[in-house]
């Protein structure tokens, strides 16, 4: 899950131009990256893209921290 | 010959579609060679719109898209559920550098919405405005943002004053245009506290010419070229202007039908009126460009005609021959400086 965690870690740190060191588990996309609903939509898209998976609407809807959306690559993939 | 520029044309968006679209595409492709229109949506329907027309073949091309996403539907639910829709395969191919450009009439907040989500914005700039243009008494000048965030910070209108100024000067040609933010008085201290907040970073800001405040009674006026606000301010002016101009040009129809006098009046005077009022066909404007994504999104209005939408294309090639998108990574994105939130 390393190698997933990293992806995820560059792919959000692109989209919100930030640095890879500020995407943490525990980082919160609203409060701690000052994401809006977009961006996140943003990100899920890519991480659907990047790992070939499909996130549904409701999933994608608790998404609150990165540790979550980990958590859903992991409950498509496995 | 210049290089081609591939605009992904959603076909089934829109009142007027597929009809004005593909009749919109035609027109591009024959006032200009070095366009290539790839027509998103049900092909058979595309194939019979096209039967009725003469035009070079190798310039128009249908992808097929069976999903159409409806002018009343929940934008972001529909982007991310009809993802074989016309509006987004137009946007995935600009996504994957099959296109240049999108354009849509199609359901407004899906092609907003979906523009950030499927094409993405340029790294460092935080919000991407909807930027039209509007008639002025000098010219023309550029409203941002006009519906794409309703809640702005100052940090974002800084960027759309820069991102305007850019476009401004690239492709109206408008050298170092003049920036105002929308107050509700001339003074620096006025406004709400979002304007409050802003004018000193616009005043701070070396890449763009600052002329402080501007009054909605000036916009018309054309005392500035670029028009900073949030989406709200800018839908509201948006709006108005349509509505006054639309009610102004109705009254005074009418007015002329009165008597013979003014029939006769109206004859005389006619040619120059019809001058005037060209300048606020919005159809000569093309669409309002999406500022800041990594492609170009264009929407145009929903009712657009093939006028509209020929328009529309054509306004992508100066885009891309002017490198906007490369200029505004310039002016904001600064990949190797991205910021530390955590100080």
């Amino acid at each position: 899950m390393i190698m997933e965690f990293e992806k995820l870690q560059e792919i959000i740190a692109d989209v919100m131009n930030v640095t890879k060191d500020d995407v943490q588990p525990e980082t919160k996309f609203v409060e701690d990256l000052s994401a809006d609903s977009l961006d996140i939509l943003q990100i899920i898209t890519e991480l659907e893209e990047a790992f070939d998976i499909e996130i549904d609407n409701e999933d994608a809807d608790k998404i609150v921290t990165v540790q979550d959306a980990v958590d859903q690559i992991k409950k498509v993939v496995e | 010959m210049s290089e081609m520029t591939r605009v992904a044309l959603d076909a089934m968006g829109g009142d007027n579609a597929p009809g004005e679209m593909v009749k919109g595409a035609v027109e591009a492709v024959k006032k200009r060679k070095d366009i290539k229109v790839l027509l998103t949506g049900r092909e058979e329907v595309l194939k019979q719109e096209l039967s009725a027309y003469t035009y070079p073949q190798e310039q128009i091309e249908i992808v097929h898209a069976e999903e159409v996403i409806e002018t009343a539907e929940p934008p972001v639910a529909a982007i991310r559920t009809k993802k074989d829709s016309s509006l987004v395969t137009a946007l995935k191919l600009v996504k994957r550098g099959e296109a240049d450009a999108f354009v849509s009439a199609g359901n407004s907040g899906a092609v907003l919405a979906g523009g950030q989500i499927l094409v993405g914005k340029i790294k460092g700039v935080e919000r991407a405005p909807l930027a039209p243009l509007i008639p002025t008494a000098k010219g023309v000048a550029l409203l941002i943002d006009c519906g794409a965030n309703v809640d702005a910070r100052p940090s974002h209108l800084v960027q759309f004053a820069q991102m305007g100024s850019i476009y401004m000067e690239h492709i109206v040609g408008k050298k170092n245009p003049r920036v105002g933010i929308v107050n509700i008085g001339a003074e620096e201290e006025k406004g709400n506290a979002l304007v409050k907040e802003t004018f000193p970073l616009l005043k701070a800001c070396k890449d763009i010419n600052f002329a402080g405040s501007v009054e909605a009674r000036e916009i018309p006026a054309g005392e500035v070229d670029v028009v900073v606000c949030e989406a709200f301010v800018g839908n509201v002016i948006l709006k108005l202007y349509e509505g006054v101009g639309g009610t102004l040009i109705h009254k005074i129809k009418a007015s002329m039908m009165t008597s013979l006098r003014s029939k006769i009046g109206a004859l005389l005077v006619k040619p120059a009126l019809k001058a005037t009022l060209k300048d606020f066909d919005a159809s000569q404007y093309g669409g309002a460009p999406l500022l800041g994504l990594k492609g170009l999104v264009v929407k145009t209005h929903g009712n657009s005609t093939s006028k509209e939408v020929c328009t529309s294309i054509t306004q992508c090639v100066s885009f891309k021959e002017q490198q906007i998108n490369e200029k505004i990574q310039e002016a904001i994105g600064r990949p190797e400086d991205a910021k530390s939130v955590s100080g």
